[in-house]
């Protein structure tokens, strides 16, 4: 299930919520805007559930059939969460999986897919965003025009294989390293 | 609406969030910051413990208690619209 929170990034069309009713509008909207097939709960105005839960802006929970925290990704790496899922499964859907935590922030899938949410807050949220973190707003912009390349590696729901992370990996270092020396011959 | 375990936890909870602080009216760089600290203090309902219960209304109609859903594996997520 998901639990609409708080307004991530505000703006003249979608406010900081002042009323449940402005609130569970926005999760109507969700489930219709993205199809979403599972349930959507609303928490509260003080976002007491959220709260409680860590107030991380995109965390999941897998939780096994006793009700207990199986899984506890914070940033929501779908890949990972994936093979918890599985693990889970084959340990009769009990019990704690995959070291119970996973910390890494998995920023692909906002890269090509976080300007649907941003651009819901136009101006003020890309505003908002240049302005706390120069680039983060017009990036997202631009990743979400390249999507239709980038989809495929972004939205995977599993993990690459080892090969191609391998590469992936090769890749960006070789990547890192020619922008450091392209920059240590300028100075 | 929002019920039992959650509202007894949220009563005792360290650093709060006042009304205001949480629906904050512009995003800001410690908002981000907030987010790496609370990753950095593995913040929130550790491996292994409960779940704490909690009853929300759905987007559409009627509402929803987490513990309605023992005996079957529950995927938990937390997202905004924007």
């Amino acid at each position: 299930m998901d639990v609409v929170v708080r307004q991530a990034h505000p703006g003249p069309d979608v406010p900081p919520y002042e009323s449940i009713e402005q609130k569970t509008r926005d999760g109507r909207r969700y489930q219709q805007d993205e199809n979403v097939p599972w349930p959507i709960v609303v928490d509260d105005l003080e976002g007491t559930v959220h709260q409680v839960y860590g107030s991380l802006s995109d965390p999941t929970y897998l939780i096994d059939i006793d009700g207990r925290v199986a899984y506890y990704n914070m940033w929501t790496h779908v890949p990972n969460v994936h093979t918890a899922l599985e693990t889970l499964q084959e340990q009769g859907w009990h019990g704690v999986v995959n070291g119970g935590i996973d910390r890494v922030p998995h920023m692909a899938p906002w890269m090509t897919h976080g300007w649907r949410g941003i651009r819901r807050g136009l101006p003020q949220s890309v505003i908002d965003l240049e302005t706390s973190l120069p680039s983060s707003g017009l990036s997202t912009w631009l990743g979400y025009q390249l999507r239709g390349l980038l989809a495929p590696l972004t939205l995977r729901d599993t993990p690459l294989p080892a090969l191609v992370r391998l590469g992936l990996g090769v890749g960006m270092a070789a990547l890192l390293a020619v922008i450091v020396r392209h920059r240590i011959r300028r100075l | 609406m929002v019920a039992s375990d959650v509202q007894q936890r949220f009563a005792t909870l360290d650093g709060k969030m006042s009304l205001d602080d949480y629906n904050f009216k512009h995003f800001r760089t410690k908002h981000l910051l907030a987010d790496m600290q609370a990753t950095f203090a593995k913040q929130g309902i550790q491996p292994g413990e409960m779940a704490p219960d909690f009853e929300l209304p759905h987007a559409d109609e009627g509402s929803l208690r987490l513990s309605t859903l023992r005996d079957k594996p529950v995927l938990l997520h937390f997202g905004s619209y924007t």
